[in-house]
């Protein structure tokens, strides 16, 4: 059975996929919190809009390539409209009655939606075009040789190794369960726990089997003999990348002093 | 290069000995092959030589290993892995990174040796095992033989002077179960280091006339060239004829135009076949080709893209299947996944008990399957304290024991020495003689050609050949897929 990550690298040529996956992550972080610190909706939008308009621009859709888009746009909506309806701080927009029921819009509601909605949507699509635009090793790569310990960063590596066999491996113990008869539609707690232990234990198992495998083998090419070790691969900054640098510090300082942060 | 003396090992916990005075030398460049029952201590031996055993695993030591003057049971584990490679069973297990080339440059890396040597010796390595072409492959677009050279090649990167392979091929398709003999006699003759192959399969490794050294119930019970032990039924060879003509027989399942896919390419394309009661069908081909697929569109557990499943008159898409499991019985690869309960007993009981099929009858049954598949003595122990080999045996068990109709397995011979690999297929043929039917997906030629009634080959998710036992030696032959032809039986096809 063919083992695929629900949320993946997608290799692509393009400018996104190419930059150094630090650079990357320093965008991700910088943006993050810029969306907490600056008060300013219109800052939410043009966050929201950049991380939109860059999937195109890294050979990426977003109907394909991200899942549950659909489910994310609603809830970011949904969030928006809680806060435009019943947030009615501010002055207001529109204010309707229809007998009983009256709609008050006011502009600290529709910004407290932006913020809110904006926010959530701004953070999932841009982590969603971080992991779809970076090689998961590279970053831990690039991550061992800026000084994180190198027994960490085979523990993201191997995790990122393993994490798809034990998901098709799971799926494999419920398939065997409903061969042998097993129901899932019960609601007695006390066969809830049988059936999660019956789907537990074997997976534990099979995890425990495959990590004495892997520490031989991991052990047998000498992981851990020194405090150090050398790398093949080594990940350089290019001209481009110093260039996205630079840019994310001159938006932010521009941003900081257009709308002062609330620290 | 290697002196084991008088060196015995018990698993804590285990009331027999995993190892029991075992002594043994091995001359430097020496191709040493360990075989034996399943459980009978070969992999012990080899995480012993490795030093691993000592260290790794709780239980009491004594006896005398050394590799190379260094003492395995004292040395640290980098030390020995300095001179001494283990290759393991399952090449998944065993990966640690995400690509080929971050995979053999793995060990070299953490010995902090500088990127030039590194990518040297990465290079000289993949080549040695014929897959330096793989070189900026991820490791998971691999298939198993292609993972099973990484492997290799990332032990071989550091050069040790003995190379330990446990059980290689056990979970590869004949194709590349040859290539990897292939690989390993290559590396012995161009490296010149000792080799040292745990398996089951001597019939690949005949040709290279290794020693052969048998160990049962953790002794050395023979040590030299000794062909007797090859192959596991060459001498019992004899194809059976196709016993029962399909038409006489009702058709159990069949499959139309079925097609799936998990994304990519089609694993299953336009397959249509007919299964009929009382038929044992082999099911062959190599790694990915689709076969474990057809087993899951025939227990409904996979929706097809395309055709249609049907089972026992049902429309496999339609029926839950918690309600097909009644008449199909389905043995996964990995015996892990499917035990579920607190003792051997139960375990062969846990479906009859689901199905509501339980009486004095049942209880009978399920003794009698436990004590063929010799595992009576062991009814009170938890089912994972078994050997892989007697799990299988307990997986087998525990679907036999509500009597199936269509009995679907997926490598049941995996793990087994020969007289428990008779038993299993003795068992299974009594099932067709029964009614019953069996759809067998094997990458062993020799149990095939004996017992089955029919072969189905697939290639690219597509049946290559659907042919009675006596047609599908010379249409094998003829298509150039003498790698599943029985020992012996290709050579004398091609000299006709």
């Amino acid at each position: 059975m063919s083992i695929k990550p629900k949320i993946a690298y997608q290799p692509r040529a393009s400018w996104l996929h190419s930059l150094h996956p630090l650079i990357k992550l320093c965008w991700l972080a910088g943006l993050s919190i810029s969306l907490f610190v600056v008060s300013s909706p219109l800052w939410v939008v043009t966050v929201l809009l950049l991380a939109v308009g860059s999937f195109p621009l890294a050979g990426l859709n977003l109907r394909r390539d991200v899942r549950g888009v659909r489910f994310l746009t609603t809830m970011g909506v949904l969030l928006f409209s809680l806060q435009a309806v019943f947030n009615h701080t501010g002055s207001p927009i529109l204010d309707m009655a229809w007998g009983p029921a009256n709609l008050l819009i006011t502009g600290g509601g529709i910004a407290a939606g932006v913020y809110v909605g904006g926010r959530f949507l701004s953070l999932v699509l841009m982590s969603y075009l971080f992991v779809l635009t970076t090689d998961p090793s590279s970053l831990a790569y690039a991550l061992m040789q800026i000084g994180l310990p190198y027994r960490y960063g085979f523990v993201l590596i191997t995790a990122l190794r393993l994490a798809p066999i034990f998901e098709v491996e799971s799926n494999t113990v419920y398939q065997a369960q409903l061969t042998r008869g097993v129901k899932y539609d019960v609601r007695s707690p006390r066969k809830f726990v049988t059936l999660a232990r019956q789907l537990i234990l074997p997976l534990l198992v099979s995890a425990l089997s495959k990590v004495d495998a892997l520490a031989v083998s991991m052990e047998g090419r000498c992981f851990g003999k020194y405090s150090t070790r050398t790398y093949r691969r080594t990940t350089r900054y290019t001209r481009r990348d110093i260039l996205a640098l630079v840019l994310l510090a001159v938006g932010l300082i521009a941003v900081a002093w257009i709308a002062p942060p609330r620290l | 290069m290697i002196r084991i003396r008088d060196l015995s090992f018990k698993f804590h916990g285990s009331e027999t000995h995993a190892l029991d005075h075992v002594s043994l030398d091995i001359k430097p460049g020496e191709f040493v092959v360990v075989t034996g029952p399943s459980g009978c201590g070969k992999s012990t031996l080899a995480l012993a030589l490795g030093g691993y055993l000592f260290r790794q695993y709780a239980g009491e030591a004594c006896g005398e290993v050394t590799v190379d003057g260094l003492s395995t049971r004292e040395a640290e584990i980098f030390d020995i892995a300095e001179i001494v490679g283990l290759v393991q069973q399952n090449p998944e297990a065993q990966l640690c990174t995400l690509t080929v080339a971050d995979e053999v440059a793995f060990g070299l890396e953490n010995r902090r040796m500088p990127k030039a040597t590194i990518e040297e010796r990465s290079e000289w390595a993949l080549e040695i095992v014929g897959a330096l072409h793989l070189f900026d492959r991820p490791l998971a677009t691999l298939s198993g033989g292609e993972k099973q050279k990484v492997a290799i090649a990332a032990m071989m990167a550091a050069k040790p002077q003995v190379l330990i392979f446990d059980e290689p091929t056990s979970n590869l398709d004949p194709t590349a179960t040859g290539e990897i003999f292939k690989v390993i006699q290559h590396i012995r003759e161009k490296a010149g280091i000792t080799v040292i192959v745990i398996e089951h399969k001597l019939g690949y490794l005949k040709p290279f006339r290794p020693r052969v050294v048998t160990m049962e119930q953790g002794r050395i019970v023979s040590d030299g060239q000794d062909t007797t032990h090859f192959p596991r039924f060459e001498n019992a060879f004899e194809p059976t004829l196709c016993s029962l003509p399909k038409s006489s027989n009702g058709r159990v399942a069949c499959t139309e135009h079925l097609t799936v896919d998990y994304g990519n390419a089609p694993v299953l394309d336009d397959v249509s076949l007919d299964l009929h009661a009382g038929e044992f069908v082999a099911v062959m081909g190599d790694n990915g080709c689709g076969k474990t697929t057809l087993l899951r569109c025939l227990m409904g557990l996979l929706k097809p893209q395309g055709g249609r499943v049907e089972i026992l008159g049902q429309d496999a898409g339609e029926v839950p299947v918690s309600s097909l499991a009644r008449e199909v019985g389905f043995i996964f690869q990995n015996p892990d996944h499917q035990l579920f309960a607190e003792s051997v007993w139960d375990e062969a009981i846990f479906a009859p008990r689901n199905f509501g099929q339980l009486h004095e009858g049942t209880s009978q049954r399920v003794a009698q399957l436990l004590k063929r598949c010799r595992l009576d003595q062991y009814r009170e122990n938890h089912p994972y304290r078994l050997s892989y080999g007697e799990k299988r045996r307990l997986n087998l068990a525990s679907i036999l024991s509500y009597e199936p109709r269509l009995i679907l397995l997926d490598e049941i011979l995996i793990g087994q020495d020969n007289q428990n690999a008779t038993m299993i297929m003795d068992l299974l043929k009594e099932q067709t003689a029964r009614g019953k039917t069996v759809v067998n997906v094997t990458h062993d030629p020799q149990t095939t050609f004996r017992y089955s009634d029919r072969i189905l080959f697939l290639k690219g998710g597509r049946i290559l050949l659907d042919a009675p036992i006596s047609e599908a030696i010379g249409r094998l032959a003829d298509l150039g897929l003498t790698d599943y032809l029985p020992n012996g039986r290709a050579e004398r096809h091609s000299s006709k």
